[in-house]
């Protein structure tokens, strides 16, 4: 029903030689972890890993990932998020 | 590090909009509608634009801010400002599921003297509720109790996120030049967990500058008074202030 595109990432996973990737769902993506990561790792040998947290936007990008030698994180649900501050438009 | 952003879009080629939620928007001869959807649904509104014109109403829309396209809704638009829509509508529709975005358009009327009911459609189940000022009755309730705490308040902690795209740590700072009467203490949090806040006794009240969100929505839950930094700015703009 929804495009997870993970042709897409293959792709790119192997494009880059990516060799951990972290996948950040939102909630009602999260039963997909297992088929996302199942796939990642048959198709490109690549480690992945699955977020815990939160995944409430594009405002909300996990930090620290070098710590476990990430190299590259795929976000779902969710498009650019063009970072302003203030939310009113009007600070 | 690289990073990539899916948005899960629905694979379906188009959707359509019930016969009741036709019927509704007949029934109440609305005559502009604001059109707003998830982002799974922005590029397959097409129909669901000429099902609104056949009955004679105007679709308007706008890419608000933080958004990357047309139509597209985000939790945080959460002030009118930030929907960032030139023309008054008679009500809004949303498409997609959940309350947690259409109730953003509940939000952003806090402070509008005429209400316009929002219209939601899921087009996976094909149901329609209609979402009214009532669907955040307790929030605006200790919301202005909040706001009203803070202004009584001089001892204020600000919440500071460290989510990159959340973070407002600069326009915060304006606090101590706005409100010079008030001691402003800055906390800093990577997920914002209020209970990890009873130990610090000495704060009266809190303003939140991560998401909006979090000062309506969480905050309605919370026995602490809280509210969003972009209403305490304006109220040290309301000439109410000495």
């Amino acid at each position: 029903m929804y495009d997870l595109e993970l042709d897409r990432v293959i792709t790119r996973i192997k494009e880059k030689g990516h060799k951990m990737v972290m996948i950040q769902l939102p909630d009602g993506l999260k039963p997909k972890a297992k088929h996302i990561v199942d796939t990642i790792r048959k198709e490109t040998g690549a480690e992945a890993i699955i977020w815990m947290g939160s995944c409430y936007g594009g405002c909300d990008i996990p930090f620290g990932l070098e710590q476990l030698g990430v190299d590259f994180l795929v976000q779902w649900g969710h498009n650019q998020y063009l970072k302003e501050e203030g939310w009113s438009g009007e600070e | 590090m690289d990073a990539m952003m899916i948005e899960a879009r629905y694979s379906g080629k188009s959707i359509s909009l019930s016969p009741k939620v036709i019927e509704h928007i007949k029934t109440k001869g609305y005559k502009k509608v604001a059109l707003y959807a998830s982002v799974q649904f922005t590029q397959v509104l097409e129909e669901v634009i000429k099902q609104v014109e056949s009955l004679g109403a105007e679709v308007i829309s706008s890419k608000p801010m933080r958004t990357s396209e047309r139509y597209q809704l985000l939790g945080c638009i959460s002030y009118k400002s930030a929907l960032r829509l030139e023309e008054e509508p008679d009500a809004f529709l949303y498409i997609g599921d959940g309350a947690f975005h259409p109730r953003a358009l509940v939000l952003a009327q806090k402070d509008e003297e005429s209400f316009k009911e929002i219209i939601r459609y899921d087009p996976i189940t094909g149901s329609m509720s209609i979402m009214g000022r009532e669907d955040c009755d307790k929030i605006f309730k200790k919301y202005q109790a909040s706001l009203a705490k803070i202004l009584m308040s001089k001892e204020i902690g600000v919440i500071i996120t460290l989510k990159p795209g959340q973070q407002q740590f600069k326009v915060s700072r304006k606090l101590r030049e706005l409100f010079p009467d008030k001691n402003f203490y800055f906390f800093a949090t990577e997920q914002l967990d209020m209970s990890q806040a009873e130990d610090f006794n000495f704060i009266e009240a809190w303003i939140n500058t991560a998401c909006p969100r979090i000062g309506f929505d969480d905050a309605a839950e919370m026995n602490v008074a809280m509210a969003n930094l972009t209403d305490v700015l304006k109220l040290s703009t309301q000439p109410t202030k000495k």
